[in-house]
């Protein structure tokens, strides 16, 4: 089984069911057409760059340029993480690309020596998207994880200093908040795998399938991708949640206030 | 103006000339006092003087621009503060607990590692339930059902179930009637140990406990 390519002809006739959506809009009077429409535009410049680009790496096949890829994949998403969080820039930046850097490494090392073993599956056509698989699911909880935890101690000060004042330690204190931080940023992937497959076709399986893959392969691929993406998660949030705290907290246990914007 | 000298080692809380700040601004300077193992002081003075800040900063939760904290003549610093925290229990006026039960509330602190000495006291918590006029079943409601003044006594007995010897107390009977307030004050001073400073606009506090410390009276006010 071979994949049907899609001309660029093609392609543009997708852009016809937008109509749809736009007139919905357009009918309902909500000025959200200007910004649907940027939005599509930077979908499709951002993705035919990467599409352009990721040729050139599948082409060249070169491990330096495949982790330098890998490398530019995780500095964005630090990026976006600590926009989409509200916290500034030099305090947490670091702490949350170490805890991105584990986070992705480990479970696409894990992926590539044991389940693959194969040594083809340190190619950039197996790296790249198994990494990015795995890294966009950890910038989505590690943008609930990291939100959850200082919006919980920003907001329960209270119930923080009391604990600090009854004697817990900066870890017993710190407690409730990461597990509800940890909770908050798991309870998607847990329920994307409890309703995986009856709900929707996930991607990596709709991928291998389009690829010309047979089902039971792409089954297996999505099995060994929702375990790595879990895992790769639970490290990412709860390596960046302690991380960013060491830096943001002071010797005397409190939180330093210029962590947050000033929005 | 009266000045009271410290003599730090005998003090269980011993301020000298303390300058405190919040946002940028001086809140009060020169702040000098000292209580005696055992005293128990209501601190008054105008709002927004800095009365709260000052016992946050006892806890070491707020940093000492200048002066010297001393507990039990140790200085506090951000380091000592931890240590000195399991010397010092504190009462905010509106605690917030969370949302488990009563129970387990007054249960948790001694899940603390540093508390591990101690042990839960149903006896004595029953028994201080029942000297503040509070029902033995409340041990089974969530704290959010509970009236501010419920939850203030709640807190009162966490602190004194983990045996401090200093209580510092933010407006301890703002949410409670008079009987209720007659049985804090009762209570506190039927324990000849503790060191009480409390933060208080209540006259019959004033009036109940050893010493009144008029704020402004002990420091030089700089904004």
């Amino acid at each position: 089984m071979t994949s049907i390519d899609i001309s660029f002809g093609n392609l543009a006739l997708a852009y016809l069911m937008l109509i749809a959506p736009l007139s919905i809009m357009l009918w309902l009077r909500l000025p959200m057409i200007s910004e649907t429409l940027i939005a599509v535009l930077r979908m499709t410049v951002q993705l035919l760059f990467v599409g352009f680009y990721l040729q050139v790496i599948f082409d060249l096949d070169s491990l330096p340029l495949t982790a330098l890829w890998l490398l530019v994949m995780l500095v964005v998403a630090d990026l976006s993480i600590v926009r989409g969080c509200g916290l500034r820039m030099r305090r947490v930046a670091l702490g949350v690309f170490a805890s991105l850097l584990v986070g992705t490494l480990i479970p696409l090392l894990f992926f590539i020596f044991l389940i693959f073993q194969d040594s083809a599956a340190l190619g950039a056509q197996y790296v790249i998207p198994i990494s990015g698989m795995i890294l966009g699911n950890c910038l989505r909880a590690d943008i609930i994880g990291i939100q959850s935890f200082y919006e919980g101690l920003r907001q329960r000060e209270k119930a923080y200093l009391l604990a600090l004042a009854q004697g817990a330690t900066l870890h017993e204190a710190l407690l409730p908040f990461v597990r509800k931080a940890f909770r908050a940023s798991m309870a998607p992937t847990v329920a994307a795998m409890a309703t995986i497959g009856l709900v929707a076709l996930p991607g990596m399986m709709t991928g291998v399938i389009l690829g010309g893959g047979d089902p039971m392969t792409a089954i297996k691929y999505q099995i060994a991708i929702m375990i790595a993406i879990f895992a790769g998660t639970a490290l990412t949030v709860i390596l960046a949640v302690r991380l960013t705290a060491i830096g943001n907290i002071g010797a005397e246990g409190l939180l330093r206030k210029e962590i947050f914007t000033a929005d | 103006m009266q000045k009271i000298t410290t003599d730090d080692d005998k003090s269980a809380i011993g301020i000298e000339n303390l300058s405190l700040s919040r946002g940028g601004s001086t809140l009060f300077s020169d702040l000098t006092l000292a209580l005696a193992p055992g005293e128990k002081a209501v601190v008054k003075a105008p709002s927004g003087f800095g009365k709260s800040t000052l016992l946050r900063c006892l806890l070491g939760f707020v940093p000492v621009a200048s002066g010297s904290v001393r507990i039990f003549g140790t200085e506090l610093t951000a380091r000592s503060a931890w240590p000195l925290r399991c010397r010092m229990a504190y009462v905010d006026q509106e605690p917030d607990l969370g949302d488990e039960t009563v129970e387990a509330v007054l249960k948790r602190p001694f899940s603390y590692k540093n508390n591990q000495h101690l042990q839960p006291d149903p006896e004595r918590t029953t028994k201080l339930m029942e000297q503040l006029h509070l029902p033995k079943n409340l041990l089974g409601k969530q704290v959010s059902a509970l009236s501010g003044g419920e939850r203030q006594r709640i807190t009162l007995i966490a602190a004194l179930l983990l045996k401090r010897e200093i209580l510092l107390l933010d407006e301890p009977t703002s949410a409670l009637d008079r009987d209720a307030a007659e049985a804090v004050v009762a209570l506190l001073n039927g324990m000849p140990k503790l060191t009480v400073l409390a933060i208080s606009h209540d006259s019959f506090l004033s009036t109940s406990f050893d010493r009144v410390i008029d704020l402004p009276e002990h420091c030089r006010r700089t904004a």
